[in-house]
């Protein structure tokens, strides 16, 4: 029953279409161990996922460099359309942000001073590596990107990379030249944050489509409104507070939906920092299982 | 009539490609790469080139590459694409050993039910993916795979088209 059908009298066509069935059952049998595996202990193949990244990572960063340049030919031939009209409106955002800029200068004295006072210690995470967004997890439910810096630039798993303007993920796996990072906007990436403007604590849960829900940790009121901004908070310690994250775009019955801030597809460089507290990012891959 | 019928059309020289019979296989392995491509999206919504490719060759022929052959090939795409090592190896596997039973069952085969039957293993193969997302953590609502599964099925045409060249070409037809 089970047996595929038998190609005639001959006894080796047999028996090749026999032991080819055995094999291919072999096969289903091996690759459900290992997708067990894969499933229940990720580290198992850290190893081999990592050797996997390194050899994608430089043909995705060639074809990219290729693309850039051609976006950037089409672009640049755009920038010169209309030139004269932009170019007054950039003076005018230019004056306004000289004095947006002045304002900031005095918080940040003002805010120096308060720290001192307080004896506040900072923990500036240097970036430890820079690099390039070359490729994504265009075919699949989950939300990854590669970046073109791996374990040979110090890059380590449960890192958080982010963007000038704000939080792309964290170091998902990573080869000696590349890496694997998991985007805010996956499933599985829950960041503690904070309102900006309330300052109340949020917590942000990717869609898997680009977009992260974000929920009170109180419950209550509806504390969200269109256009604010959430940053990080810093707790769990295995991203650094106060760097932004998404922009509430709609409401919805117990929170929000927001866009991150950092869009990884317009992402020029990727900046990789330490774990904000180190010991945070040994116990990150407990909190990429819960659900 | 019947004699001119029955001639060979092929001239000298013509003939299989060298390595004729591991052309499919190869341009299995060819798909894989292809995630490789410089697209950063937001979401997931690209067809799963590999798999089309595999399951396009298998439906075009019977005898493109023996079932076992999708364990390795499946690693080698789990490899590459990122997906969680064991994955491709197994579903797979398991489709070709599908199609291999379901041939014994089927009675004629046009393009209408090649192309359902693709269908059909594309949503197998996405909902497993999502079933596996959700144990890794990152449970997704079911209708998050209609749009990738809409968009293989409205693309496999074209890659049936293109495994048909392909096949063409290496066996050395005109």
């Amino acid at each position: 029953m089970l047996a595929p059908p038998r190609p005639g009298w001959s006894r080796r066509a047999q028996y090749g279409v026999f032991f080819s069935f055995i094999a291919a059952l072999v096969g289903l049998a091996i690759g459900l161990v290992m997708l067990a595996l894969s499933i229940a202990a990720p580290h198992a193949f850290r190893n081999v996922r990592g050797v996997g990244i390194d050899l994608m990572a430089p043909i995705s960063g060639g074809l990219s460099q290729i693309a850039a340049t051609v976006s950037g030919l089409v672009g640049g031939a755009g920038n010169y359309w209309d030139s004269a009209n932009q170019n007054g409106a950039l003076k005018r955002q230019r004056d306004a942000m000289a004095r947006q800029l002045m304002l900031a200068r005095t918080i940040q004295l003002e805010n120096r001073e308060l720290k001192a006072a307080l004896q506040l210690r900072e923990r500036t995470g240097d970036a430890i590596a820079t690099g390039r967004l070359v490729s994504s997890s265009f075919q699949s439910p989950r939300r990854f990107a590669v970046l073109s810096v791996g374990r040979s630039d110090g890059v380590a798993v449960g890192m958080p990379v982010r963007s000038a303007e704000g939080l792309i993920g964290r170091v998902l796996d990573s080869g000696s030249q590349a890496s694997r990072v998991l985007l805010v906007s996956d499933r599985a990436n829950i960041v503690p944050a904070r309102l900006l403007r309330t300052g109340q604590a949020v917590i942000s849960q990717g869609r898997g489509d680009g977009s992260v829900d974000l929920k009170p940790l109180e419950v209550g009121r509806n504390p969200f409104r269109r256009g604010d901004i959430v940053v990080t908070s810093g707790t769990g310690g295995l991203y650094p507070p106060l760097v932004p994250l998404a922009r509430v775009i709609r409401l919805a019955d117990d929170g929000a939906v927001a866009v991150p801030v950092a869009d990884p597809g317009s992402t020029s460089f990727a900046l990789v920092q330490p774990a904000y507290e180190p010991q945070a990012s040994a116990a990150a891959p407990a909190a990429q299982a819960a659900p | 009539m019947v004699r001119s019928a029955l001639k060979s059309k092929r001239r000298i020289g013509e003939g299989p490609v060298a390595a004729a019979a591991y052309v499919p296989a190869a341009s299995v392995v060819f798909a894989s790469l292809l995630a490789s491509l410089p697209i950063i999206s937001n979401n997931g919504w690209f067809p799963d080139f590999a798999f089309l490719i595999l399951i396009g060759w298998r439906l075009l022929r019977s005898d493109p590459f023996p079932a076992w052959w999708a364990a390795p090939l499946g690693f080698w795409n789990d490899l590459v694409t990122g997906t969680p090592i064991g994955f491709s190896v197994t579903v797979w596997t398991a489709a070709l050993v599908a199609l291999d039973l379901g041939d014994r069952r089927t009675l004629f085969h046009d393009y209408w039910v090649e192309w359902a039957l693709a269908v059909l293993l594309v949503l197998t193969s996405e909902w497993a993916q999502l079933q596996v997302a959700a144990w890794m953590g990152a449970a997704l609502p079911f209708f998050t795979l209609l749009p990738p599964v809409l968009i293989s099925a409205a693309s496999f045409p074209l890659f049936a088209f293109i495994i048909a060249r392909l096949d063409h070409w290496r066996l050395g037809r005109q």
